[in-house]
């Protein structure tokens, strides 16, 4: 029995070494993991062709780094001491925010598990600022998609993006927090909280080899539940990339015009399925400045799906609210990058 | 015979992972039945104000035994969660 559990776990750690000596590998011989066909590749193409050209050099090209980022988040998922949050997002601190901002990236899921944490944060009486920071900060800067962008269109952007999300996610929650209505609905849901019977927290701490094979059990939860999306996407950005004229890109995309149209246009596209930054890496060939890269990037926290679900819990108008600062902070910190990189 | 409390926690509409975990919930409690072991296995909102001024704010899915959470963010299999059960009597 013991010796089977020494087995597994060298096997299974055998393999997570392997995949990151891929990604490690690709570094060294400078090996592309972002596609690499452009358009004139594309221009000979028949039309059904298009797409299984353009999966084709990303299934070459990406799955180190998709294998790598899907890997990566599940071990963070399982290795992340979860009972930390119970144990401090409970009272009403400063310190809520800090574990907001540091917890939320490695909770690499959907909107389906952040809401209910959210509406949970709200009755724990940690306040609504902690709770909309952990909100914003978990899709715009959670493991996944933070490796994604580093490895497929660069670091320099990722950082940026992660730094960027910190501040968004920061001045939403204190700005809200500070409102009257924000301040009226936190006392609804922290007055009446019922003393009844205690529970307790004591999480029961399997063996190694089963931390690890349920880690990578979440990775192929997420993959199954992202790749289908992810390549349907593929699909439609392959066409983007081999149709989209080059002059439309550097006339809408490029300058103020193309920060405000990405910002504007990020939001409500965005699926939280990896394709934004595809589109992206696209676009950004195509010649859209980096600086409209960042704020198209940043609009993740006011798609429409999660608005809705987080509107259940709380009322519009912290939605809008968020939103609304969450777009001008994509503008914002666009422009800024764009001042910094000297193109504006 | 002995009684014994669990309660499986998830966002509501249910989430893939969390009807796993209550999946396994309910194959360990037949098991433990032919023990002569009763098991009372309840379905809980994550995010209501039961919940959390109860135990705090949890990640989904979770699995309390008798009013202590003991699996929380991952699925347990049902042996696991036999086992856990029969240590608490």
């Amino acid at each position: 029995m013991e010796f089977n559990r020494i087995i597994r776990t060298i096997i299974l750690v055998i393999f997570i070494g392997v995949i990151f000596y891929l990604l490690i590998d690709s570094r060294i011989r400078a090996y592309s993991l972002a596609p690499t066909l452009t358009q004139a590749d594309m221009s000979g193409l028949v039309w059904y062709e298009i797409p299984v050209h353009y999966m084709w050099d990303y299934a070459l090209h990406g799955w180190i780094c998709l294998l790598f980022a899907f890997v990566l988040a599940g071990l963070f998922y399982e290795f992340v001491p979860k009972e930390f949050l119970t144990k401090y997002m409970s009272s009403k601190k400063a310190s809520g925010y800090l574990i907001g901002i540091i917890m939320a990236p490695f909770f690499t899921v959907c909107s389906c598990t952040m809401v209910p944490i959210f509406g949970s944060i709200m009755y724990a009486g940690a306040g609504i600022g902690p709770a909309i920071t952990f909100l914003l900060m978990a899709p715009a800067a959670n493991i996944l998609s933070v490796v994604v962008t580093g490895e497929m269109i660069g670091w320099d952007i990722a950082i940026i993006r992660i730094l960027v999300s910190i501040v968004t996610a920061l001045v939403a929650g204190i700005f809200i927090s500070r409102t009257s209505w924000g301040k009226s609905i936190e006392k609804k849901f922290s007055s009446e909280s019922s003393k009844n019977i205690k529970g307790k927290v004591e999480l029961v701490k399997p063996q190694i080899d089963e931390r690890l094979w349920s880690s990578i059990k979440f990775s192929g939860f997420l993959a199954k539940k992202i790749l289908p999306y992810f390549i349907l996407g593929l699909i439609a950005v392959s066409y983007v990339q081999a149709y989209l004229p080059e002059d439309v890109v550097a006339v809408y995309l490029t300058g103020i015009t193309g920060i405000l149209l990405a910002s504007v246009i990020g939001g409500p596209l965005y699926t939280p399925t990896l394709v934004e930054i595809a589109l992206g890496k696209v676009l950004l060939t195509l010649g859209m400045s980096k600086a409209a890269l960042l704020s198209w990037l940043m609009g993740q926290p006011y798609d429409i799906p999660n608005m809705v679900a987080v509107s259940r819990i709380v009322k519009w108008k912290v939605v809008i609210n968020y939103a609304i600062i969450a777009l001008f902070s994509s503008i914002f910190f666009g422009m800024l990058y764009g001042i910094f990189l000297g193109i504006i | 015979m002995k009684t014994v409390k669990l309660e499986v926690f998830g966002p509501e509409p249910p989430c893939v992972r969390c009807q796993a975990v209550k999946k396994n919930a309910e194959e360990a409690t037949k098991k433990l039945k032919q023990k002569g072991i009763d098991v009372i296995l309840s379905k809980q909102k994550i995010n209501s104000r039961q919940t959390v001024s109860k135990y705090g704010v949890l990640v989904s899915p979770a699995l309390a035994i008798n009013d202590v959470i003991r699996f929380m963010g991952r699925i347990p299999s049902p042996d696991e969660i036999e086992k856990e059960i029969l240590k608490t009597i």
